[in-house]
């Protein structure tokens, strides 16, 4: 037992005052009487007190020590008890649906082996639980109890996202090292190496299984302004043997292609299917089935099946008519006089060429060639004539394919350093393109008009114009299609997103979008109630690798932390208080029963 | 109505009219009266012969007597003679507690019932306070039933208080008694035992017809009022008890209180004293025409 304040103690100095008080308040009360003479032999009974004082009563013995408890619980006793804290990591990853030889999944067996190994902790073994994915994360707040925590882990759903190995180690790391919990306990189909500590119990369930899996499924036009589309696949072989993998493409439900592709063992290849005709949803499907379905389907969408809302503003509108001819485009073009900053939070992408909106766009945008000295940017310009380009970030979605030899700019403006937008493309003078993000949207901005060089004649700037519009529309993850578990920018104009499982989910336009665990096909919805379907899937050939089990890696930890000593300090001061409030009714009622008998008695 | 007291309504008066005071001695008085004297007289009571001598009266003579024996004798009879009747009051502070309780006031109540009995059968009456307030009431023996207003005029003006000493007191009352006759003393008798008993004691030794009245408070005799730690403080002596008043000490206080009237009591009955005890809760009429004769009163 402890007090938080002992100091507070100090007030028991108070008894002696009240003790005071007591003997002056309780001086008897002098009655004359006739004789004394019959009251003699009672002073034999009870007897007077030397000097006079007082016998002291009940009531006075309840004041001392109700006065003793308030003082008490002004310095909030506590008692210390002894707990058990635990951590319980459960894998919910995508690779956990993995059907074991007994056929129940990895997920299954071990959520039944740490429901068993819970059972076995005290009933009040304080015990927290997290998940691996999508990104690692508690579930809740600490449940109080075994049983608690496993209806909690019966409630918890695996995903069809990978885990995240290194954010799972570092947790483990975290968890193990932070001196919180007495142990660790760790449910996985990943073993677990490196500094693992001594309070770190895993669960593994990594049988292996033999495995086929589709590792990206992805749709590029054929050209600008091409209908067709082409489709790439990925596939791999985690069996021991070479295997011949056969994959079925459906358009929108329609068999469009089958192919056949002679698949080493642990081996992986790419498959093209070209001249893909256009459709909305795109199936690719994997035989043989295996243990392991969820790889075995790819989902992706066309780029071009939704155009990208554009908002051109600028004082030269037909700068604008190149960007129209580019398939997948939509767009409104608008003079700087015009616009207002609630254009841009309908529009995809809003382009400033030669101004500078007023306050900062609610909503990704790429300014070309902005005028100086704004407030908004604060550009720092210099002209720049005879433009070499002189270096370029890679990898980077900006110059991703982008010959910058061949691309030629002969007027522009250089870039000085800027506050918070970093230099992407920089020339001999200074920063060309530069990007950067406020407030959760992206800005580029880009010393040179790309817009009147746009087509054919100049493929170069055509590729880095496009992108610049697909890392600000997403246009790029579009192509390759969405991974479960990656979180994602809600487009303008989307109210909600339908998930694959039907589930409905209400969203705002430029947050992000954590909610793509499952994969299959999201549709996501705009005011008009026009949908537009998106891909994820999971893509993920480190996790569909089911036959070597990649060991998740525990750090060193940073410091050194003595044993901890896990104790709950449980506080008392309610039970003093109500021990207190009692008390003062047991007086109340001993004070009006002693009133009542004395009414009228007066002599 | 006359400033009598509230107890002495003309019905109850009306019914002491039937009383009279009863004495187990003859007493000399100092008149004609109801009362047989130890004197000869004139009255039907018998009491002794003697010889003739020259000049008795011729009717007196009993000729039963002279024809057996042949000798002249005289019947001698009893002189019927008013009774001389005291009253002592206790008047001292005692009497004036408990408040509540008017134990003074019944006190002179019950005195001036006994004056007006005797008054009313033609005897006289002197009633002393001892100790009290205020005019010190010394009266003379008064006579006729009229002067119980008188005695209760005077008696109005006495108030409780002082302290009384009783022995010292009765002795300094005795002395000026010149005849005997039927004495009541009332008090409280809230004392030691010994001064009760030597103070009834000097008048039964002065051949005196003594009935003690004790008067006691309806709520001092249970000790009601006394609750909790209370500082107890004597009225006459201004002795200081301090007492714990609880359920438990109160019934030992009545006992003590009760023991202490049985005392008194017993000491009376050994001496041929008649004892009552009137306590103020008790209805006055009922008491006084129940107790009579405990009060020494007959019908």
């Amino acid at each position: 037992m402890g007090l938080l304040y002992p100091s507070a103690l100090v007030f028991f100095a108070l008894v002696p005052a009240l003790l005071i008080a007591y003997l002056v308040r309780e001086r008897p009360a002098r009655v004359m009487v006739s004789s004394v003479l019959a009251f003699r032999a009672l002073r034999g009974l009870k007897g007077e007190r030397p000097w006079g004082m007082p016998q002291l009563d009940w009531l006075f013995l309840i004041e001392v020590v109700i006065l003793s408890l308030a003082v008490l619980a002004m310095a909030q006793p506590y008692v210390v008890r002894k707990r058990k804290p635990l951590a319980v990591v459960m894998d919910n990853s995508a690779a956990m649906q993995a059907k074991t030889p007994s056929g129940s999944s990895r997920f299954e067996v071990a959520s039944t082996r740490l429901a068993a190994m819970l059972s076995a902790e005290p009933p009040d073994a304080e015990i927290s639980l997290y998940v691996t994915a999508p990104q690692p994360h508690r579930v809740g707040e600490p449940f109080d109890g075994p049983a608690r925590a496993r209806s909690a882990l019966g409630r918890v759903i695996v995903t069809d996202a990978p885990d995240q190995r290194d954010a799972v180690g570092r947790l483990l790391t975290d968890l193990a090292a932070s001196g919180s919990f007495s142990e660790v306990i760790f449910a996985s189909c990943h073993p677990v190496n490196g500094s693992v500590q001594s309070n770190v119990r895993t669960i593994t369930v990594s049988d292996p299984v033999p495995n086929y899996a589709i590792g990206s499924f992805r749709l590029r036009r054929e050209g600008f302004g091409a209908a067709a589309l082409r489709a790439r696949l990925k596939l791999a072989n985690f069996t021991s043997q070479n295997r011949t993998l056969k994959v079925v493409l459906n358009g929108d439900g329609k068999q469009l292609a089958t192919a056949d592709a002679e698949v080493e063992a642990r081996g992986v290849m790419s498959m093209e299917f070209p001249q893909v005709a256009p459709a909305t949803i795109y199936r690719a499907e994997l035989q043989p089935t295996d243990d392991f379905p969820l790889d075995n389907l790819a989902f992706a969408t066309a780029a071009a099946v939704k155009a990208v809302e554009v908002l051109f503003v600028s004082p030269v509108p037909t700068d604008a008519t190149s960007l129209s001819s580019l398939p997948g485009v939509k767009l409104r073009v608008q003079s700087p006089e015009n616009y207002s900053p609630a254009d841009a939070e309908t529009a995809d992408v809003t382009i400033f060429e030669y101004t500078v909106p007023k306050e900062l766009p609610a909503g990704n945008a790429l300014l070309v060639m902005p005028p100086a000295g704004d407030p908004v940017f604060n550009f720092a310009i210099r002209p720049a004539n005879g433009i070499q380009i002189a270096s370029w970030q890679r990898p980077d979605p900006l110059t991703d394919e982008v010959n910058f030899r061949l691309l030629e700019l002969n007027r522009g403006e250089f870039f000085d350093l800027h506050p918070w937008m970093e230099s992407i493309v920089s020339g001999n003078g200074g920063g060309l393109l530069l990007a950067g993000t406020r407030q959760g949207h992206r800005y580029v901005a880009a010393g040179f008009n790309p817009f009147p060089f746009l087509g054919k004649q100049n493929l170069p700037m055509s590729v880095l114009t496009l992108n610049m519009l697909s890392y600000l529309a997403g246009l790029g993850a579009d192509s390759v299609g969405y991974r479960t578990g990656e979180p994602w920018l809600v487009p303008a104009g989307v109210e909600k997103i339908i998930l694959p499982s039907g589930a409905s989910v209400a969203v705002k336009p430029g947050t992000l979008f954590t909610a793509a665990t499952q994969q299959g096909i999201y549709q996501l919805v705009d005011a008009s109630g026009e949908r537009r379907p998106r891909a994820t899937m999971l893509g993920d050939l480190a996790e569909s690798d089911l036959d070597l089990a990649t060991p998740v890696t525990m750090q060193v930890p940073s410091e050194k932390r003595g044993t901890p000593i896990f104790t709950a300090d449980i506080p008392l001061t309610v039970y003093v208080i109500a021990a207190m409030l009692f008390l003062a009714a047991v007086e109340g009622l001993i004070a009006y029963r002693r009133r009542r008998r004395s009414l009228g008695m007066d002599l | 109505m006359l400033g009598l007291p509230a107890e002495l309504t003309p019905e109850f008066l009306a019914r002491l009219e039937h009383l009279r005071v009863k004495t187990r001695r003859e007493y000399a008085g100092m008149g004609k009266g109801a009362h047989l004297s130890p004197k000869r007289g004139s009255s039907l009571e018998f009491s002794d012969f003697r010889h003739y001598a020259v000049g008795d009266d011729f009717r007196y003579i009993d000729w039963g007597l002279y024809g057996r024996t042949d000798k002249l004798y005289i019947k001698l009879f009893k002189e019927e003679e008013d009774l001389l009747t005291y009253i002592f009051l206790d008047a001292s502070a005692s009497m004036a507690y408990p408040a509540g309780d008017h134990k003074f006031e019944s006190a002179v109540a019950i005195a001036l019932a006994l004056a007006y009995v005797s008054l009313a059968s033609g005897d006289r009456v002197m009633i002393r306070v001892l100790a009290g307030e205020g005019e010190r009431l010394a009266t003379s023996l008064v006579y006729g039933r009229y002067r119980i207003v008188e005695l209760a005029r005077r008696l109005a003006a006495v108030k409780p208080g002082g302290q009384l000493d009783l022995v010292p007191a009765l002795v300094r009352e005795l002395v000026t008694i010149k005849r005997a006759g039927k004495v009541f003393i009332i008090s409280d008798y809230l004392m030691m035992l010994n001064s009760v008993t030597t103070g009834l004691g000097l008048f039964g030794a002065a051949a005196m017809d003594v009935t003690a009245i004790q008067v006691l408070g309806g709520r001092e005799i249970s000790g009601q009022g006394i609750d909790g730690n209370v500082e107890l403080v004597d009225a006459e002596s201004g002795e200081r008890v301090r007492v714990s008043m609880g359920s438990r000490s109160r019934q030992q206080y009545h006992e003590t209180l009760v023991r202490l009237s049985r005392e008194i009591k017993s000491f009376c009955f050994k001496r041929g004293l008649n004892y009552t005890l009137y306590t103020t809760d008790r209805g006055f009429h009922d008491f006084f025409l129940r107790a009579a004769a405990e009060l020494g009163l007959v019908h």
